[in-house]
């Protein structure tokens, strides 16, 4: 049996860059339009004749860059969305997870939030009733549940939200990697929960950027390409073809400063104008030496005042690779308000990566991290190159110390030490 | 299919934008979410104010007791017991400004939530209308008080009480609906709305007697405004203490029903966009 079938989804978004906004340019434009037929309709199809089916109790992976309509395919099964033509069937009761703790209200305390977020996604209250213990638990929040989550980190936010929306048992799970959020502890909790789900025979519709994720669990992969099926069916064939191509596109675009719009994103209240890496005498250049401080300096223009904004910085290695992503409130670094222009510094008081190419994005969200006002996907480039006599193996280096201790006996305890296999015997060397 | 724009058009995206049954039905297995948003905004109205109540009561009482002085000592309306009778009025055009007002936020303020989890918008709107009705109920206390502080004894007409509020409650869930949906597309309807509330209360017989303005046309003010008649059937049942005409109360439930009937219709024609627009 199928939980869901789409059978030629399209769905088609219409820019009307002159329609009226309010009632004011209604009126203005009442006066205008006999001088000038200004009907100027933009037509974006975000789908077009999208067809497939998820049998049910399996798990099913859709991929594709940013902007290729993923988001938008799974709102429409979700019924957030109604496709302009073509039809969802949907059997079972569906749970979509696209947006953690939506619902929440900070002058609530967790649990009339719990509540309150488990009766916007469908729950009635005995039912919540009789899962109350295990959301609390699994949410690791029951010193803090009578508190108000105007007080919670947005850590504890997330796993509420996580919380709420696993324990609804649904039928069938709509995520959209909504786990890269939370502590890696809460990431693998969460995982497990999703392949506990994917065991007892629950459907799982998922996006993700996580090939290897979507490889594993997944029993068959879609790959959408600018609101188009490109691929459908086994995922290690699926996501090494979106792989080679993605890779190849990279390629092709050489310098990713250069890089194509859908590689930012975003409600741009706040713009991100420009992005700047300093050396030490506060000079621009992307050319750094491992070892020496960074500086890098994001300019901002605020379009209105923005309470508590969050500016963050990621460094990746490749397309894959994500090796950090700092940002001010980690650092608890509180911004009241920005208004206007201005510029945000993240300073590195010693560059440790290795010789390479870096690809860094820069971010600006609201306090919760939830809402970008904009981001900019590994847009700009940082080349290190090596010291001699320095580091070299491995993107990272730690700051640390070496220390030899001569003459200490090799009694091990048996944790946390490890003590390792015995090395291979001389007769059964390989080679 | 009719051309895109033709009356044809318009009148069968009408037609099908008409809320069916199963649409109702759904509304009704969300009657717990509705629940829970009225409770929130109460709770978040009156957290950490143990007067948060008299807060609430204060706007009424005040504007009242001022125009009791205007109307009583500065230029007498001849309405005896006039503290009472403004009271009734303002107590209800309070619920209908909270109402209509905060419920045209209510799908905006609720953007990322509309954007991202399925669920009917309608709720919104209507739980603003209630939780207004909640402080609209807390506010009868004091003007009981009122009515035995004046020596007037409510009579056995209270039975219809619940009857006026329910039109009032039609009434206000109709404007508020569209309200709720307007304000996506256009976002200038709070400001709209400013203009149009000021106009509106003074046009409502609130502050005075329908009778002393409009003479032989009150009739026909009462069927313009739904609010005057609304407030008329309020004064008869608490302020002159007798019987109401049960045609005048049924006109003004009919007129209410077909308020919330075209503010739905307004709604549902926005609805699928809402989550795209908002």
């Amino acid at each position: 049996m199928d939980a869901v079938t789409c059978e030629g989804v399209s769905k088609r978004f219409i820019l009307r860059p002159d329609r009226p906004r309010s009632f004011q340019e209604a009126l203005i434009g009442l006066f205008r339009r006999r001088h000038q037929n200004s009907a100027r309709r933009v037509e974006f199809w975000a789908l077009r004749d999208v067809s497939f089916a998820v049998r049910a109790g399996t798990a099913f992976g859709i991929v594709g860059e940013n902007g290729s309509g993923k988001s938008t395919l799974l709102k429409v099964i979700a019924r957030i969305l109604k496709p302009t033509s073509g039809t969802v069937r949907v059997n079972g009761r569906v749970t979509a997870l696209l947006e953690l703790g939506a619902g929440f209200h900070p002058e609530l305390t967790g649990r009339e939030n719990i509540y309150l977020y488990g009766s916007i996604l469908g729950l009635k209250r005995r039912e919540i009733n009789a899962r109350l213990d295990d959301i609390i638990q699994f949410a690791e929040l029951e010193q803090f549940i009578d508190t108000p989550v105007k007080h919670y980190s947005s850590g504890m936010l997330v796993r509420l939200g996580f919380a709420v929306a696993v324990h609804l048992d649904p039928d069938i799970l709509i995520t959209d990697e909504v786990l890269a959020v939370g502590d890696e502890a809460f990431q693998h909790k969460c995982l497990d929960k999703i392949y506990e789900f994917a065991r007892a025979g629950r459907t799982i519709i998922m996006v993700s950027h996580d090939l290897n994720l979507a490889r594993q669990l997944c029993d068959e992969v879609l790959w959408l390409d600018r609101g188009q099926v490109r691929a459908l069916g086994d995922p290690v064939s699926v996501t090494r073809a979106y792989l080679d191509w993605s890779n190849e596109k990279a390629f092709r675009r050489g310098a990713p400063a250069e890089a194509a719009p859908n590689r930012r994103w975003g409600t741009f209240e706040v713009e991100v104008t420009g992005v700047e890496f300093l050396d030490r005498d506060g000079n621009p250049t992307w050319f750094f030496a491992t070892g020496d401080p960074v500086t890098i300096r994001l300019h901002y223009r605020a379009h209105r005042r923005i309470n508590r904004p969050v500016f963050g910085v990621g460094i990746h290695l490749g397309e894959s690779v994500h090796i950090t992503g700092p940002n001010t409130r980690f650092a608890g670094l509180e911004i009241p308000f920005i208004e206007g222009d201005g510029a945000v510094e993240y300073r590195v008081r010693e560059l440790n990566l290795t010789r390479g190419v870096y690809l860094v994005s820069v971010a600006v969200s609201d306090h919760s991290l939830t809402h970008l006002y904009d981001y900019h996907d590994r847009l700009y480039r940082l080349e290190v190159r090596s010291r001699p006599g320095r580091e070299a193996f491995g993107p990272v280096y730690l700051p640390a110390e070496w220390r030899h201790l001569n003459g200490v006996a090799g009694s091990i305890r048996p944790l946390p030490g490890y003590r390792p296999a015995p090395p291979p015997s001389p007769g059964r060397q390989p080679g | 299919m009719p051309e895109f724009g033709s009356g044809t058009y318009y009148f069968k995206a009408m037609l099908s934008a008409i809320p069916g049954p199963d649409r109702l039905a759904e509304l009704f297995r969300y009657r717990e979410l509705v629940y829970n948003l009225v409770a929130r905004d109460l709770k978040v109205r009156y957290k950490n104010s143990v007067i948060g109540v008299f807060w609430s009561l204060l706007n009424p009482l005040a504007m009242s007791a001022i125009f009791t002085f205007v109307f009583t000592v500065l230029m007498p309306s001849g309405l005896p017991n006039y503290a009472l009778y403004v009271l009734i009025g303002l107590l209800a055009w309070n619920w209908t400004v909270g109402a209509v007002v905060g419920g045209a936020q209510s799908i905006v303020a609720h953007g990322p939530l509309v954007k991202k989890v399925y669920f009917p918008t309608e709720v919104l709107p209507i739980s603003t209308v209630l939780s207004n009705l909640i402080n609209f109920g807390f506010a009868l206390v004091p003007l009981f008080g009122l009515m035995l502080a004046l020596g007037q004894v409510p009579g056995p007409q209270l039975v219809l009480l619940p009857l006026a509020i329910l039109t009032q409650l039609i009434f206000l869930s109709g404007l508020a609906l569209a309200a709720s949906a307007l304000n996506v597309p256009f976002r200038d309807t709070a400001a709209v709305l400013d203009v149009l509330m000021l106009g509106w209360f003074f046009l409502t017989p609130v502050f005075y007697r329908v009778e002393d303005l409009a003479g032989g046309w009150s009739r026909l003010m009462y069927i313009v405004n739904p609010l005057a008649s609304i407030i008329a059937n309020y004064r008869v049942l608490l302020y002159y203490n007798t019987w109401p005409d049960p045609l005048f109360m049924l006109r003004t439930l009919a007129q209410a029903i077909l308020v919330l009937a075209a503010g739905y219709l307004v709604f549902s024609l926005l609805r699928d966009r809402l989550p795209e627009e908002v």
